[in-house]
């Protein structure tokens, strides 16, 4: 069985799911109820591959809101007692979505395996990370070229370089699709020249710097800098993967020739039948989600009952391969442009 | 999904190497504030362990095919309530006992009323579900920041009450759907008590560490277990953990 531990966009949107369940008591109740009250099983989910292949799972909504951000031990709280919620209900692979991973890895959950009775089992959760990685690079290689941008010519500047999936896309791209430059951007300096010497290359910018040059935009970092984008100094045609928690870059900076495009999110070939994507507000709610939740399920469909995501900077190209594979295999494609313009020509070059 | 390494500062209280987050810091055990506080707490287990005797010995009476096995599990609660009583010692507390005795009256009152109208399951549902999970989420909370004597002794504590919420569960299982309707009612009844019960000790609480958000949360994680093994349904399930919410 796989699972699916999530949480709403924000307070209002966590009350009016609730009333929408039928959940009218915590419609009603405050943020300090919202606080105090457990995670919950709200949805069993099948999920039938084109290989005929069929699974079972479970959505777990941790009852977290973005808004207790600010409250450290009620975050820490949320995402451990969902977690012990999974693993009670005998889930063998669990996905940690949209905040869940950041507030484990932030706030070095590892450190907090017993919870109550339960002594978590780290084998049973992953990030997802892997395949959110491989989804990404999965929609530059797509998407550049409906627009006109040539790789091989093009600077890919990626905001978050030195985390977890922005170190793996950065291997990627460097290494199997072969872009003309990477621009490396992201808030520690060490940790981004550690990468640029694993990369054999790239080049450290400050955001602002590589915003001036980027053809394509990768943004695997969280909300804060993107309110330092300054959409007139991107050169045109411009495609930027929104891959970051939550996804708002649209709002900010798309527009003439700026082609915003949702990281990280992938469809499935057919209707899943669920209520709980439409909370995460995908435009096709019962087809797309996030890619670490398709990557609990394709553990589950090909028997890795592993924390196949775990920890930082553990991404390998093989993984990407593997879960890249099994993500094909098992009818999921990457969320690409709607309607691209054609664009005829690089605007840098 | 991203990680915050990489971002300014969504909050600054995202950044592990600043903010008030370490909860597992040890109190000073031995201030006049500490010890102050620590009275009614350990009154109020002292006193909840003596209840629970008292109320498992009652339950014998409406269940005499089980008398012995309630009898079992009442002595387990005697055992707790020396084990309690020795930690103030350790201290050097005394227990402030008619606080605790006035706490648990409403929760008493409405279990002597049930035993008076032979209602087995409301008994069970306030003894062996409501106390029992508020018990344990408490014993859980407190281990972490109890002095090392108490420490060992709650350890001890908690592994036993589990047993008695399962003995509470599994009756209630094999017989739910007879008790559904006096199950809810029962849960209307009780639930707000318990809340008001946790407001109550919120204060003191406090000062030994323990928060009430967790309280809540850990009691109703127990108490929506037993729900679940009963047979309760999810959806019924939030709903009645609701009451202790709102209520």
């Amino acid at each position: 069985m796989f699972g699916l531990i999530g949480h709403s966009t924000s307070f209002e949107s966590a009350r009016n799911l609730a009333r929408r369940l039928g959940f009218e008591e915590y419609a009603e109740g405050d943020l300090d109820m919202w606080c105090s009250a457990p995670p919950q099983v709200v949805e069993r989910i099948s999920v039938t591959s084109p290989t005929g292949k069929r699974i079972e799972g479970a959505y777990i909504d941790s009852v977290f809101v973005p808004e207790m951000l600010s409250r450290f031990k009620t975050a820490k709280r949320k995402v451990l007692n969902a977690m012990e919620l999974a693993q009670k209900n005998g889930i063998d692979i669990t996905a940690l979505g949209g905040f869940t991973s950041i507030i484990f890895e932030d706030f070095k959950l590892l450190r907090e395996q017993q919870v109550r009775a339960t002594t978590l089992d780290w084998q049973r959760f992953t990030t997802g990370n892997t395949h959110t990685a491989w989804v990404i690079c999965r929609q530059v290689e797509d998407n550049a070229p409906r627009l006109g941008i040539d790789l091989h010519r093009a600077k890919v500047a990626v905001v978050g370089a030195s985390g977890d999936i922005g170190s793996a896309v950065c291997r990627w791209l460097s290494q199997r699709t072969g872009v003309q430059e990477l621009l490396l951007v992201a808030r520690r300096p060490q940790p981004l020249v550690d990468l640029q010497e694993e990369l054999g290359g790239g080049r450290i910018l400050s955001m602002e710097d590589a915003m001036a040059e980027a053809d394509v935009v990768v943004w695997v970092a969280s909300l804060a800098q993107a309110s330092s984008i300054d959409p007139s100094r991107l050169p045109r045609p411009c495609l930027m993967i929104d891959g970051g928690y939550p996804k708002n870059l649209d709002t900010r900076a798309a527009g003439d020739g700026i082609h915003v495009l949702k990281g990280g999110i992938v469809e499935f070939g057919s209707d899943i039948g669920w209520q709980m994507m439409g909370a995460a507000e995908m435009a096709n709610p019962q087809r797309q989600m996030f890619a670490c939740f398709a990557e609990a399920m394709l553990l589950e469909f090909e028997g890795l009952h592993t924390n196949f995501s775990w920890g930082r900077n553990n991404i390998t190209l093989e993984k990407m391969d593997l879960i890249g594979a099994a993500s094909l295999r098992h009818g999921f494609q990457a969320l690409g442009l709607e309607s691209p313009a054609p664009v005829p020509s690089l605007s840098s070059t | 999904m991203p990680t915050l390494e990489t971002t300014t500062s969504v909050d600054s209280a995202l950044d592990p190497s600043g903010g008030p987050f370490e909860g597992s810091e040890l109190p000073d055990f031995s201030t006049a504030t500490y010890k102050d506080a620590y009275s009614r707490i350990n009154a109020i287990v002292i006193e909840g362990e003596q209840e629970a005797h008292d109320n498992y010995m009652s339950l014998g009476t409406l269940l005499p095919d089980q008398a012995e096995e309630l009898a079992r599990l009442a002595r387990m609660e005697l055992k707790h309530m020396k084990g309690f009583t020795a930690c103030a010692n350790n201290l050097g507390v005394t227990a402030d006992m008619p606080f605790a005795q006035e706490f648990f009256s409403p929760l008493r009152n409405n279990f002597q009323a049930a035993l008076q109208d032979g209602k087995v399951v409301t008994c069970l549902l306030i003894q062996a579900l409501l106390i029992e999970a508020f018990a344990i989420s408490a014993y859980h909370i407190y281990i972490p920041v109890a002095d090392p004597f108490a420490r060992k002794i709650t350890e001890g504590v908690v592994k036993d009450e589990y047993t008695h919420l399962n003995y509470g569960q599994e009756w209630l299982r094999a017989h739910l759907e007879e008790s559904r309707a006096e199950l809810e009612q029962a849960n209307r009844d009780n639930l707000p008590h318990v809340r008001r019960m946790l407001d109550r000790v919120a204060a003191d609480a406090a000062v030994l560490h323990m928060e009430k958000e967790d309280l809540i949360e850990d009691f109703l994680i127990a108490y929506q277990d037993a729900l679940t093994d009963i047979g309760f349904t999810p959806r019924e399930i939030a709903r009645m953990a609701a009451a202790a919410l709102v209520g």
